[in-house]
């Protein structure tokens, strides 16, 4: 067997949870991967567009992303976490590295001086759709401004933790706990289960 | 670096985010190894970051949906790992973190154009089909040709890309009197169109051949000179200014190319359906 958790047959996984889809998806079934695209693409395409702000380059980036969910659907472990949160990790990492790449030591200082991310309004602007994003935002707004922003620069902003220190003008260790501690007030603000 | 263990489980939070530079991640990754309670606490921020992701989602553009499904459906799966491993705990979780990066690093940077170009070229076999009649299977034939041409020349992508996501694509090929054959897939909305060749000559040094879009009043714009590439083809060109009723034409002329023919064409092919 190859996850802890019971494996969907043939039959049963089809139109479940998405990680019961991938499990379809990974005995090559096509049907099933049309419908992980209709409920990932729009996370992944949105998250990687946060980070990239480049409509083309994310929509090249989110392309290899789902690519990379039918390629490695068998390699998902449902013991170390959701189906959302495996393919979003992958999206995140994968524009995370792409603006890293991209970002040349001379030119850093330029591009990270003038337009980090905007302010709170960024985030309310991206999150009044629905009860999730509302959710997301009233936990955002229970954090102190220091892990508010420090997990906005790090998560939606892409940057390292040294960097957003220097954003921020803080102390790297500072930043380091911010984020630690920002994200734990999230976890426990959002009722993720774990 | 060597960083103390208490400074390294803060880490949970900058690691589950992708904020580590790589020298600090190299390390982290060999701690949570260890640290059962870190690699818990790591799934749990995940889980918190993926929801701060679903606060951003947004659909991509419709197109992208068949290029995706189609670049799956000549994509061979990983096979699932079948080796004995331990159950549940740290170890586990950072082999497979590690070979996700491993995964990551050997990914060509611009491997998602060739899925997005071979989509886009099979919608245009598709519509010439429609259009002409032509025998689907021979269509294929000659356009999965062109697929791979177009798959060996990166360096336009961007370009060629904005041609072949167009949905009003088709395409129109023929052969020059000086042997080979020439193919345009067009984009009448986009006003531009890819230019691909097969087994045209080889030329004498000094000479090269140069695309023209001809129009009315013996109107010839210089649209691209053709350089060599792998099999007797050459790199992929994309022309603009292209308007319904022009014409491409092909002319031999001197290296570097002049600004209006000084031969006879070698090829005035129709470019309009």
């Amino acid at each position: 067997m190859r996850s802890p958790q019971p494996d969907p047959g043939p039959e049963e996984g089809r139109g479940q949870t998405l990680e019961g889809l991938l499990a379809q998806v990974a005995r090559g079934d096509h049907a099933a991967f049309e419908a992980v695209y209709d409920e990932l693409s729009a996370p992944v395409f949105g998250l990687i567009k946060k980070v990239l702000r480049d409509p083309a380059q994310s929509e090249e980036v989110a392309q290899e992303v789902l690519l990379e969910v039918w390629r490695t659907a068998s390699r998902f472990d449902a013991g170390k976490g959701g189906a959302m949160s495996w393919v979003l990790t992958m999206a995140h990492r994968r524009a995370v590295d792409r603006v890293r790449a991209e970002t040349s030591a001379t030119h850093r200082e330029q591009k990270f001086a003038p337009d980090p991310v905007t302010g709170p309004d960024d985030v309310a602007e991206a999150v009044e759709a629905s009860l999730e994003n509302q959710r997301v935002r009233r936990c955002l707004g229970g954090l102190t401004e220091l892990q508010r922003e420090s997990v906005r620069l790090a998560y939606y902003g892409g940057y390292t933790y040294p960097q957003v220190a220097k954003l921020l003008g803080v102390a790297l260790g500072t930043v380091k706990t911010r984020i630690r501690d920002g994200l734990i007030r999230m976890r426990d603000c959002m009722e993720v289960s774990w | 670096m060597r960083l103390q263990h208490d400074d390294l489980h803060t880490l949970t939070g900058c690691y589950a985010v992708d904020a580590l530079p790589d020298d600090e991640l190299e390390e982290f990754e060999r701690h949570l190894a260890h640290c059962g309670s870190c690699a818990a606490e790591v799934r749990g921020l995940r889980e918190t970051a993926a929801r701060l992701a679903l606060a951003t989602a947004e659909s991509p553009p419709a197109p992208m949906r068949a290029r995706v499904l189609a670049a799956a459906d000549r994509t061979r799966q990983l096979p699932p790992i079948t080796e004995n491993r331990p159950a549940r705990s740290g170890p586990r979780a950072i082999r497979s973190a590690r070979s996700a990066r491993r995964a990551r690093r050997s990914y060509a940077p611009h491997s998602a154009w060739i899925p997005r170009i071979a989509v886009g070229v099979a919608a245009a076999a598709v519509a010439v089909a429609g259009v002409f009649g032509i025998n689907q299977h021979n269509t294929q034939q000659r356009l999965s040709a062109i697929e791979n041409q177009l798959t060996a020349a990166r360096a336009h992508n961007t370009q060629i890309d904005s041609v072949l996501t167009a949905n009003d694509l088709h395409l129109v090929s023929n052969k020059t009197s000086a042997g080979g054959s020439v193919s345009a897939i067009v984009s009448l909305s986009q006003a531009k169109l890819v230019v691909v060749t097969s087994g045209l000559p080889a030329l004498p040094a000094g000479k090269v051949y140069e695309l023209w879009l001809l129009g009315p009043d013996n109107l010839a714009k210089p649209s691209g000179l053709l350089t060599a590439s792998a099999h007797g083809r050459t790199v992929p060109v994309v022309a603009s200014g292209y308007v319904h009723g022009y014409s491409l034409g092909v002319t031999v002329e001197p290296a570097g190319g002049t600004l209006k023919p000084t031969t006879k064409p070698i090829l005035a092919m129709p470019l309009s359906t």
